[in-house]
């Protein structure tokens, strides 16, 4: 799919690229280096070109040109996408967003700031935060991670479950169409006239428009923060708790949780001083005004000590909160000294069925021996299982990518899906098959057919093609058959 | 032709299930905006999913156009029917099929109407939260084709954000299942794309509603004014001060005296606006958050405040906002309703031209409207005897929604776009954003069955409108960003 460029079309690109005035174009390997993969290492490529626009105008003559001469247009913002979305083509240019980087405005009476697609997202809190705002989506890479990204993964992080995904989060955005024309999506007002192609753009992988400007939401800072550690003598009854929470009527700001081999390494790793011998941890948060705060804060602790929990701790300051929360984020890395190798599954689930999906994961690690630990967004039903394996001993990577595998089907048996919030780019193309029938797969591509009729803006991702699905045998598009028909699939 | 489709349908449906008798007709031949009216060449109720996909196949094969219709409650015109068109009509699909309170979630098909989903779930404390004012009428899937509003929306959403799921047939008889039961669905958000395509891109067949916990208690803080603008400027402090009002509605001093007159809601007569502002949850954040309230709105120049003591109070104070629009038909013999919307900062600026505007069309207009969500329904007064009055309000009317694109809101807030305001899209958007909508609705429905003519105007018509100024490739106010 990624053939290499004819030498004259990279030729021509090139001139066209260095016609447009004081564009930034990279065309050495050396240069191109650092922008052959996004987070999702285990893929790279060289692209065969990478522009860095600093306005809306250059974008448009960079796409009039690629679309022109029929070369394919690859956006990224900082790079930190973990499915491989802005991974480049060498037959593409690749579209380097991060120089569009300016905070337009902050209307604290709007409450809304509109910034450019390069802007980090922690870097709109920062810019809100004079006025006691704050743009609420948080991925755990907000230091780094660019609105733009965000836009386009549909980013979540770990205060969503109360605040929201980017989608809830963003009121218009500009793009540059296939055509290169300016479509304006969404409105400053409660609801636009016309097709939501806001909602569409929004997590679309960079496959519909090119992301130039974005208004979002600012929420107030919330009067109080509360964080509640609880351990618990097993998963399930965590798994309840988590469940019996939010049927309680409360909604935490975050709702977190780890199990034991996850709670061992973080002890390894950071000395937390975790309740010994918990098999499960929960981590709650809870915010708003004082009254609110105190009394959420009463209600899940009382819950948590119903469902089961041996111990609750409350922070009792914002160094212990923020120690708690270190450990949370630190997780993925203190899992690391386990084995050499782990591999994230990244899937959702309704919440009432994550005692059962939990049990079924740790039934499949038993039954292909390998270790599996789990860390994740509990309150949104988002797991992570991480599969530990050791890629030097033969058979291992295959054995943890099929285990991987049969946890997705899971997911969407249960009615969940196959991705939480790190997209599907190069990295679960695979199981879109699974996921989606036929006719909804024909319905992505004629949204996909209808922005950017000859498929050059970032091609090969995010949505398969039914060949691909027919030859994968994920779907038997042949006969009209799938993969156990009878199972609603969303 | 004609006879050959009625024949079809009715050689694929039940006995009974095709209307073509004019008097049968009759009550489709319009929805809520009464002024268009239109007999469609049939009638067809299916009552499964098996006779819709007959309808579309027969509809594909005679190239005859469907208009799908729910209740009948929109006032766009979303479901009028096409003289040489079928009107598909839902009712018959009014069962809730499942609830489950561990995922708060409701699976009903779409003719259920929207009161029944609350009352259905009423028994576990649970609710569905979008509330129009037709909700004793209106159904689910009339709502999410409209992506519908209510009081209540500016807390809890709109249509969109209450709907977990939809299942639909497209104009292939393909069935396809958009969203999902948990947090997000991978691929492009079809969901959010069907929510307001006003029966465009396929037939709504089952919706999975989310259900809210009913909150503990509620009060409502009703707050006198001096002028509009203050209180436009209130609503701002409101929302500016980080609450977020279950219910933040605004009535001026026309609108007050009218209804006080019709349901004696005990206004204050002498305010030239008053700001009805709601608070529920539990007990503590009730108590809290109407302090709160009652702080900000005396800061922004209340001169009189009071808070509901019970239950029978709050729904008193709320039957008057209710009644408002009876009530001003009591005292003009017409009057046009507008619904705009515009960012909440620009509330009272917009209010203080909205009288400028009266004066220069010589018409009174009554404002009561959803202040917290920005969503304005001025309602102009006139007499249609009047020579020349008609027209006046309807210059007045279209300043008013230009005026709510410049200051870089939208000319509908929650009422759709229809066949009344498709002649605003080409102020409301440039050709490209048309030509995408179109493009859209070409990969969904290719040959343009399904409610054609409808909420995206061709570029020709725009052309004739004249709004859009095409020529000169200019348009009105072209310095404005667009959102």
């Amino acid at each position: 799919m990624n053939a290499v460029a004819k030498p004259d079309v990279r030729a021509q690109v090139l001139s066209e690229l260095r016609a447009i005035p004081s564009l930034a174009v990279i065309c050495d390997d050396e240069g191109l280096k650092p922008f052959e993969t996004d987070a999702f290492i285990s893929h790279r490529e060289t692209p065969m070109l990478a522009a860095l626009p600093e306005t809306e105008a250059e974008v448009q003559a960079i796409v009039r040109a690629c679309r022109r001469l029929g070369v394919p247009v690859v956006s990224r913002g900082a790079g930190t996408g973990i499915s491989g979305g802005a991974i480049p083509r060498r037959d593409g240019v690749l579209l380097v967003l991060s120089k569009m980087r300016r905070i337009l405005e902050v209307d604290p009476k709007a409450r809304t700031a509109v910034v450019e697609p390069g802007v980090r997202n922690l870097q709109v809190s920062e810019a809100a935060a004079p006025y006691g705002l704050f743009y609420a989506p948080d991925p755990s890479s907000q230091l780094v991670c660019s609105i733009g990204g965000n836009v386009a993964e549909n980013s979540g992080g770990v205060h969503c479950l109360k605040y929201g995904l980017t989608t809830h989060n963003v009121l218009a955005v500009r793009v540059v169409d296939a055509d290169g024309d300016i479509l304006e999506t969404g409105s400053l007002a409660l609801d636009a006239p016309g097709y939501d192609l806001l909602a569409v753009i929004t997590g679309s992988e960079g496959n519909l428009g090119v992301i130039t400007r974005v208004v979002t939401r600012l929420v107030a800072l919330p009067e109080r923060t509360e964080t509640l550690l609880a351990a618990f003598p097993n998963v399930r009854q965590a798994a309840e708790a988590v469940g019996e929470i939010i049927g309680a009527g409360i909604i935490p700001a975050a709702l977190e949780m780890m199990d034991r081999i996850v709670i061992e390494a973080c002890e390894r790793f950071m000395k937390m001083g975790f309740p010994p011998g918990a098999e499960a941890l929960l981590l709650a948060e809870v915010d708003g005004g004082h009254e609110e705060a105190e009394a959420s804060l009463a209600a899940v602790r009382a819950v948590l000590e119903r469902c089961g929990a041996t111990e609750v701790r409350v922070a009792a300051d914002e160094g212990e909160r923020e120690r708690l929360w270190r450990a949370r984020k630190g997780a993925f890395t203190a899992l690391a000294t386990i084995l050499p190798d782990y591999y994230t599954i990244d899937g959702t689930i309704p919440r009432r069925c994550l005692p059962e999906v939990l049990e079924h994961v740790f039934a499949l690690a038993a039954e292909y021996g390998l270790t599996v630990g789990n860390v994740f967004h509990a309150g949104d039903g988002n797991i992570h299982p991480c599969i530990f394996y050791d890629s030097s001993k033969p058979g291992d990577l295959e054995k943890s990518e099929e285990f991987g595998g049969r946890i997705l089907e899971r997911c969407v048996e249960v009615g969940g899906t196959i991705t939480g919030e790190h997209g599907v780019g190069l990295e679960k193309l695979k199981q879109m098959c699974v996921q989606f029938r036929a006719p909804e797969l024909a319905a992505f591509h004629a949204v996909k057919g209808a922005f950017d009729p000859d498929g050059i803006l970032n091609p090969g991702k995010a949505v398969p093609t039914l060949k691909r699905c027919a030859e994968w045998g994920g779907m038997h598009v042949h006969h009209g058959q799938v993969p156990r028909p009878d199972i609603p699939r969303f | 032709m004609k006879p050959a489709t009625a024949e079809r349908l009715r050689a694929a449906l039940p006995a009974g299930s095709v209307l073509t008798e004019r008097e049968d007709l009759k009550p489709y031949e319009c929805d809520g905006l009464s002024a268009y009216r239109e007999t469609p060449l049939a009638a067809v109720l299916p009552s499964d999913e098996a006779q819709v996909a007959a309808i579309l196949k027969v509809a594909r094969e005679t190239k005859t156009p469907v208009v799908a219709r729910g209740s009948g409650t929109g006032l766009s015109g979303g479901a009028l029917p096409l003289a040489d068109g079928i009107l598909m009509s839902m009712a018959k699909f009014n069962r809730v099929i499942d609830v489950s309170a561990a995922s708060r979630q409701a699976r009903v098909q779409p003719g259920v109407t929207n009161l029944r989903i609350s009352q259905h779930v009423g028994a576990l404390g649970l609710y569905y939260a979008p509330d129009p004012s037709s909700q004793i009428a209106c159904s689910i899937g009339g709502n999410v084709a409209e992506n519908s509003g209510g009081v209540h929306c500016l807390k809890y959403g709109l249509t969109v954000h209450n709907v977990a799921r939809v299942r639909a047939m497209t104009i292939e008889g393909d069935v396809v299942e958009l969203g999902c039961e948990g947090l997000d669905a991978p691929g492009y958000d079809l969901l959010a794309l069907a929510h307001g395509s006003e029966g465009l891109l396929a037939i709504t067949l089952e919706v999975t509603v989310k259900l809210l916990p009913k909150p503990e208690s509620a009060q409502v803080v009703m707050a006198s004014f001096p002028d509009v603008e203050s209180a436009g400027e209130a609503v701002a402090n409101v929302i500016g001060a980080g609450i977020v009002p279950a219910g933040l509605e605004m009535m001026d001093k026309l609108a007050t005296r009218a209804v006080e007159d019709f349901v004696h809601a005990g206004y204050d007569l002498e305010a030239e606006a008053i700001l009805l502002a709601e608070s529920d949850g539990t007990r503590e954040d009730v108590e809290h958050e109407t302090g709160k309230m009652i702080e900000v709105m005396r800061a922004s120049g209340a001169t009189d405040i009071r808070c509901s003591q019970s239950e029978a109070e709050r729904l008193r104070f709320w039957s008057g906002r209710k009644a408002a629009f009876p009530a001003v038909g009591r005292i003009s013999p017409d009057y046009y309703c507008i619904d705009g919307s515009i960012p909440r900062g620009a509330l009272a600026n917009v209010l203080k031209r909205t009288g400028e505007f009266c004066e220069r069309y010589s018409l009174r207009c009554a404002n009561v409207f959803h202040a917290g969500d920005g969503n304005l329904h001025p309602l102009i007064l006139y007499d249609a005897n009047v020579p020349g009055e008609l027209e006046r309000t309807e210059k007045f009317a279209a300043d008013l929604l230009e005026l709510c694109i410049e200051m870089g809101g939208t000319i509908t807030g929650e009422h759709g776009v229809g066949i009344e305001k498709i002649n605003q899209m080409c102020s409301q958007f440039r050709p490209a954003e048309l030509a995408q909508f179109r493009a859209v609705k070409a990969a969904f429905d290719p040959e343009g069955l399904l409610n054609p003519g409808k909420m995206v105007p061709t570029l020709h018509r725009c052309a004739e409108y004249g709004a859009m100024r095409v020529k000169g490739g200019a348009l009105p106010h072209p310095d404005l960003p667009r959102f």
